[in-house]
């Protein structure tokens, strides 16, 4: 679905962002990017999604195509909930449909089915400043998988959350994902949620970002993220996870 | 709460009472001069006086009319450039210094050009009001545009979506705030600059007959025409509060 060969990527012509990233991930898969702030993760996602541009000579496909803004292929999740504060729960989580030209009242039709899902049924009158935290990021989640593209980009979706909404959010994700054929990239600084969500953790450096680690998470689904925070599994692999990121840390320093 | 209210209508009733009734006395017992303060009884009578004069109607029509037609034209010429400011980074850059040199000049000076270019009617006063009201439109359009949200733009750009549903469902509506309380100070600008031109120079308005009732020495009547002036104020200010609560029931 994603298949990148050495990636280098440089904003101002000399300081490279990115250094020889290789990133590949089967459809299906869940694969977090983990990595210290700065490192360039977004960067990579936001290539991903066509939101930098590529430069010549680099070889992205994402899902068989040069990565290309508006792509039905690719849905994109931001760290703040990004809803708009003019529209109410349903037409916010129906928003990423009309936009791609669904007539609007399939939209709204899909996205009530949707809200019901992430357990906003009753709410889709209601304005985002009427919404708690938790339920904003319900809606965008909503709206990311009201859309039925088969590869989600999030970019630390969760990050903004308290720990106990996060919690909840992370079991709502796990429970999204295995109803459909998604694929996802998600971005995190968070090992544990790394950990907890992904069947894979790519563990990068400090700028230049660089891929350190490839670690498999050998937890078997469905899973249960409160379950998980007691399991040995999950807790050798949290481990491996940390170590890896510090090597790559403390490599830059030295 | 309604108790909390009356109280404070009340008070304010009090007040207002005790103030006019010394006026009143003062003016009477000779420690103010009626002649240069004018007296509460006096404005009151010519105020009923003026209410059913048809003078009085007919020159708050044309200030009216003078200050909507300021409003209107200053507003849409200030949007259409504001946008094309936000669309064109370099047009603006090059405009800058024009805009800013013209922002700074006391508006009010243009009058006794637009008075020959316009006229001693309508036309002059609708300049000058044009003259205020679009540069503070200018500035809130330009502004509210750029403040857009960017994570809005970010999303929406991802969604692949067309210039004009980009437009529409993320730019105009995130701008609309900002913009918004530049028409509200606009539209007060635009009252401010019909009644300056028609004190300084004018056949009609509120303005002239102020200006003319206080080179006669008729204090009683300016007071009146205050009041009036105020009241119009403070109801322009209460429909655009009511259209914007309506407009923003969002926020």
């Amino acid at each position: 679905m994603i298949d990148a060969q050495r990636i280098d990527l440089s904003f101002d012509g000399t300081n490279l962002v990115l250094q020889g990233v290789d990133l590949h991930v089967k459809a299906g898969e869940f694969v977090a990017l983990a990595g210290p702030s700065g490192c360039g993760k977004t960067t990579l996602l936001n290539l991903c999604a066509g939101l930098v541009d590529l430069p010549a000579g680099q070889r992205l496909r994402v899902a068989g195509e040069q990565p290309a803004l508006g792509s039905h292929e690719v849905a994109y999740m931001l760290a703040r909930d990004s809803l708009f504060p003019w529209l109410n729960a349903l037409d916010n989580a129906a928003f990423g449909l009309k936009v791609r030209g669904v007539p609007i009242a399939e939209a709204r039709e899909r996205a009530a089915v949707m809200l019901k899902q992430v357990g906003l049924g009753g709410s889709e009158h209601l304005m985002p400043k009427a919404l708690s935290h938790g339920m904003r990021q319900r809606v965008a989640l909503a709206r990311t998988f009201a859309m039925p593209s088969p590869l989600l980009l999030m970019d630390e979706p969760f990050g903004a959350l308290d720990a106990q909404t996060k919690l909840q959010l992370q079991d709502l994700l796990l429970q999204l994902c295995q109803d459909g054929n998604r694929t996802v990239l998600f971005v995190t600084h968070d090992l544990s949620e790394a950990v907890a969500l992904a069947d894979r953790v790519m563990v990068m450096s400090s700028r230049p970002g660089r891929i350190v680690a490839d670690v498999q998470v050998p937890l078997a689904r469905p899973r249960s993220i409160r379950e998980l925070q007691t399991s040995d599994d999950f807790r050798h692999t949290y481990t491996q996870v940390w170590k890896h990121l510090e090597e790559g840390w403390v490599h830059h320093e030295g | 709460m309604k108790a909390e209210t009356l109280r404070t209508l009340a008070q304010h009733a009090l007040f207002v009472c005790v103030f006019l009734g010394l006026w009143e006395w003062g003016a009477r017992a000779g420690w103010v001069d009626p002649s240069f303060m004018g007296s509460p009884l006096g404005i009151i009578t010519f105020t009923l006086e003026n209410l059913t004069s048809a003078r009085l109607w007919g020159d708050l029509g044309y200030t009216l009319l003078a200050v909507f037609a300021s409003f209107v034209i200053g507003s849409v010429a200030a949007i259409v450039t504001g946008l094309a400011f936000v669309t064109w980074p370099k047009f603006e850059a090059f405009c800058d210094p024009y805009i800013s040199a013209f922002n700074v000049l006391p508006r009010i000076a243009l009058v006794p050009l637009f008075i020959l270019w316009f006229g001693l009617g309508v036309g002059s006063k609708i300049a000058l009001g044009v003259s205020l009201t679009f540069f503070i439109v200018l500035s809130s359009t330009v502004a509210g545009i750029r403040g857009v949200s960017q994570d809005h733009v970010t999303l929406t750009r991802t969604l692949g979506a067309s210039s004009r549903q980009m437009f529409f469902s993320v730019t105009l509506p995130g701008a609309v705030p900002v913009l918004f309380s530049g028409l509200r100070l606009g539209v007060i600008y635009a009252l401010l600059g019909v009644v300056g031109a028609e004190v300084i120079a004018s056949e009609r308005g509120l303005g002239q007959q102020l200006a003319y009732l206080g080179s006669t020495f008729n204090v009683n009547g300016v007071w009146s025409l205050l009041f009036d002036l105020a009241l119009i104020g403070v109801l322009i200010m209460k429909l655009m509060n009511w259209i914007e609560r309506r407009l923003l029931h969002w926020q």
